[in-house]
């Protein structure tokens, strides 16, 4: 176990390198000057004159390995340079956007988790029955309806018509509902699938049709089966941790959510590249490091894993 | 038959549902008398509002911060300066300051005030290249506590109209220089304006409050809350639901045009249209292969159908532009050559250029096919429908063009580079029209520049534009603008489009929504609640 965790940790370093290459490469793949855009961005007109001074304020004229290297070492100590829109501290930023992104993609964690287990292992008991059929079907339709869709009709139903919940903004404790919602939408459908197939799968299992044989109730083998079928959900639902934090840009956007995928949006359309950079930079490292936590975690409860590694 | 029933099921609660939430839709009017909050709903986030910075919202820096002159009704009127002398020579603008004025902060709007920020925005020159007004200021003095002269290089005419635009030349607290100045930020958004910027959650909201000491009519209503909702879809449900109390925006981006006529149609709103202010237009390049014969330019300009865009598409809510710039802009109300939708003489233009039908209904000259493409941003759904509309007429007269939706920046830099045959152009609208949008097609970096590159008089044009701005007999202005505009015109580098307006929807209830001159500024000072 240690020598698989040292392997997996010594693997991450060139990994990590490559990430931080990548996104820094990106300011370099892109047709438009840095420079230029950092005027533009501001309202202000680029003239010949302005565009060398921001060139040279952003250090734009330096090799492209020294200002690699530069903005590694920075990056590295937190600092990710400042955005060309609001010349504000990009760390800065995104630190302050972070908490609303977690908080939501914690609600919607929640969610995923109680409707999902509530969900299929509904449906795993209750085999091929219409409330099986129903779940799956209203599931199905969850999973059809494309995330900004799904927003919007959810807050004409619920906030326009029923008047229950506000439309947008993080204004009460009400207002993280919709939102949350939405975006465990396409996960739960996920989930309740692999749930109920793989308790069914279990249910099939010898150690269950023993347990039958020994008499016990139904209820007791079905924890077994349950806690069982959990193993390949909970790896399933670790990777779902960082795509739950990235996947909130489209709905962040339509909820006024004041998080870091509204901040990668605004500064997409803004060419801000510092804000991109760093945004890439981060949401990889948290799937890397989501990655290495979910593998580990498998190893450990595995035994059959365990003895691999 | 289970599956049947199951379905029975879903469907009985789907509209259960439906009828439920029909029911508590229902709601009764309700009495806004006694509100004294606005809720206001904006794409953007107010950003950084130093007035002598672009980083911010132009409409939020307005409620702020103020100027010694404004733009109103088409005419210059005093605001910070009481009144002003201008010198025989043009160069030298005395202004008698209003006495009793005091920034939110308590320090006192004076002479010194008006030199301190006037010095700071010289001081940041490079980054108000755009504005030629900055570039002519030799020298800020103060004569007195209440008396400043501004001293000219040359006699620039638009002076009085430019230092009341929304920014740069407006009044920021000296308290808030950082360094003692303002170029690269201030510590505070203090302002002599009727709003005093109270709270800012970054992303979230802005909350402004009437400023009590204000010097002229104090404002109606007591806070206005700014909300920050990107998605106007979701504006359109705020309103709906009473979370939101106005719209309001230029060019379609706070509400498109669709949802305005809808909310016109249904009744439970007010809604608003300015007189026109901009001028929407489409820019042929002339130095594009294909489009650098002016005879295809004129052809081109015959085969739009412009009734087809402005009824179609824009639903008759924009008035039909004939010319580049409206008879009503300052200096522009002269006789040009005008082209109405003619497809005959179009395709008779397009042979007299030698472009003869080919085998695919595509005319060929030389081998080369006539293709040619326009470019739009294409976060505006309204271009886009334009230039489908604009495709269908080329074609019928044997020209094929090719869309291109991109992104802003790609699009920007399609502008700088030249890189196009036709792309969109939108005028910046009045007080800025004609001086400051003639002033940038001298710059390389617009679009307008890069159509005109390939004109034979280009450098004379440029040179004209100069002259023009530094010119102080007002006759003489008079009679470059029209040599400027008529050569424009007879060069066929803009498709007049339509002159765009302002529009505003707010609740029943919300009164005094009117428009400033310039599309970028919301008049909330004028507004108030009444049943």
């Amino acid at each position: 176990m240690k020598h698989y965790l040292v392997k997996r940790l010594l693997w991450m370093i060139p990994i990590l390198i490559g990430i931080t290459f990548f996104a820094f490469v990106l300011i370099n793949l892109s047709p438009s000057d840095p420079a230029e855009v950092a005027i533009r961005v501001n309202e202000i007109t680029p003239t010949a004159e302005n565009i060398v001074q921001m060139r040279e304020q952003l250090g734009l004229d330096d090799p492209f390995m020294t200002r690699y290297l530069s903005w590694l070492s920075n990056a590295l100590q937190g600092d990710f340079g400042n955005s060309y829109a609001n010349n504000k501290p990009v760390g800065e930023e995104i630190a302050k956007a972070l908490p609303p992104t977690l908080y939501l993609a914690g609600v919607s964690l929640l969610i995923i988790v109680i409707v999902s287990v509530a969900a299929g292992v509904l449906c795993a008991i209750r085999e091929d029955s219409l409330t099986d059929k129903m779940v799956r079907g209203i599931v199905f339709i969850g999973t059809a309806i494309p995330g900004f869709w799904a927003g919007i009709l959810l807050m004409w139903l619920f906030a326009v018509k029923l008047k229950w919940l506000p439309t947008s903004g993080m204004t009460s404790m009400a207002s993280v509902i919709l939102p949350a919602v939405t975006l465990s939408l396409g996960y739960i459908a996920t989930y309740v699938r692999l749930i109920r197939n793989n308790m069914i799968q279990n249910k099939r299992e010898n150690y269950a049709l023993y347990g039958r044989v020994r008499g016990l109730k139904e209820q007791t083998i079905m924890k077994h089966v349950f806690k069982n079928s959990l193993q390949t959900s909970l790896t399933a639902l670790g990777m779902s941790i960082p795509k739950l934090i990235a996947g909130t840009v489209v709905i962040e956007n339509i909820f006024a959510w004041p998080g870091i995928g509204r901040l990668c949006v605004t500064a997409i359309f803004n060419r801000d590249f510092p804000m991109i950079q760093a945004y890439v930079l981060i949401m990889a490292v948290l799937f890397v490091f989501c990655n290495l936590l979910v593998d580990l975690g498998s190893v450990w409860i595995d035994p059959r894993r365990r003895r691999e590694a | 038959m289970q599956l049947k029933k199951g379905f029975a099921v879903v469907v009985a609660a789907v509209l259960c549902t439906g009828i439920l939430a029909g029911c508590s839709g229902a709601s009764a009017k309700t009495d806004v008398s006694t509100k004294e909050e606005l809720n206001y709903a904006c794409t953007k986030d107010i950003r950084d509002i130093n007035p002598h910075l672009y980083s911010g919202e132009m409409s939020a820096q307005n409620m702020v911060f103020e100027g010694l002159t404004k733009n109103e009704g088409g005419e210059v009127k005093p605001a910070l300066a009481e009144n002003w002398e201008i010198s025989a020579d043009g160069l030298e603008y005395i202004f008698h300051l209003r006495k009793g004025v005091t920034f939110t902060d308590g320090a006192s709007f004076d002479a010194e005030a008006v030199k301190l920020n006037m010095d700071a925005i010289v001081g940041n020159r490079e980054r108000h290249a755009w504005l030629d007004m900055v570039n002519e200021i030799k020298e800020n003095v103060v004569v007195d506590e209440h008396t400043f002269k501004l001293v000219l290089k040359h006699p620039y005419y638009p002076t009085l109209v430019e230092l009341g635009l929304t920014r740069p030349f407006r009044f920021i607290s000296p308290n808030c220089f950082v360094n003692g100045t303002t170029k690269e930020a201030v510590n505070g958004y203090v302002g002599t304006g009727p709003w005093v910027l109270s709270e800012h959650v970054d992303n979230q909201y802005a909350t402004f409050t009437q400023n009590e000491n204000y010097w002229g009519d104090k404002t109606k209503i007591k806070t206005i809350n700014w909300k920050v909702m990107p998605d106007p879809q979701t504006i359109l449900l705020a309103l709906q639901n009473g979370e939101v109390d106005l719209l309001f925006g230029a060019d379609g981006d706070q509400v498109d045009l669709d949802s305005y006529k809808k909310l016109e149609a249904e009744g439970a709103y007010k809604t608003y249209s300015s007189e026109p202010v901009a001028s929407r237009a489409i820019l042929i390049n002339s130095k594009s292969s294909i489009t650098k014969d002016i005879k295809v330019r004129e052809a081109i300009e015959y085969a739009v159908n412009k009734t087809n865009i402005i009824e179609g598409i824009l639903n008759g809510s924009e008035d039909q532009a004939d010319t580049l710039l409206s008879k009503g802009v300052p200096y522009c109300n002269i006789d040009l050559k005008t082209i109405s939708y003619n497809q005959e003489k179009a395709e008779q233009l397009l042979e007299e250029a030698g472009w003869k039908p080919g085998t695919d209904g595509i005319r060929e000259k030389d081998g080369q096919k006539c293709e040619i493409t326009l470019s739009y941003n294409s976060k505006n759904a309204q271009e886009g429908t334009i230039a489908a509309s604009i495709q269908a007429d080329l074609a019928a007269i044997g020209i094929k063009m090719n869309i291109l939706g991109e992104e802003k920046q790609a699009f920007l830099d399609r502008q700088k580079t030249g890189d196009f045959d036709l792309q969109y152009s939108l005028s910046w609208g009045t007080p800025y029209d004609p001086q400051s949008y003639v002033s940038s097609w001298r710059i390389p970096a617009h679009g307008d520049y890069q159509a005109q590159a390939g004109l034979e008089k280009k450098q004379w044009l440029d040179e004209t534009i100069t002259k023009i701005m530094i010119e102080a007999d007002d006759n003489k202005r008079a009679e470059m603008y029209k040599e400027v505009l008529t050569y424009i015109n007879d060069q066929y580098v803009y498709i007049p489009i339509s002159y765009s307006k302002t529009k505003a929807v707010a609740i029943d209830g919300l009164n005094g929504v009117t428009f400033n001159d310039s599309q970028y500024e919301i008049p909330f000072e004028k507004m108030y609640f009444s049943n």
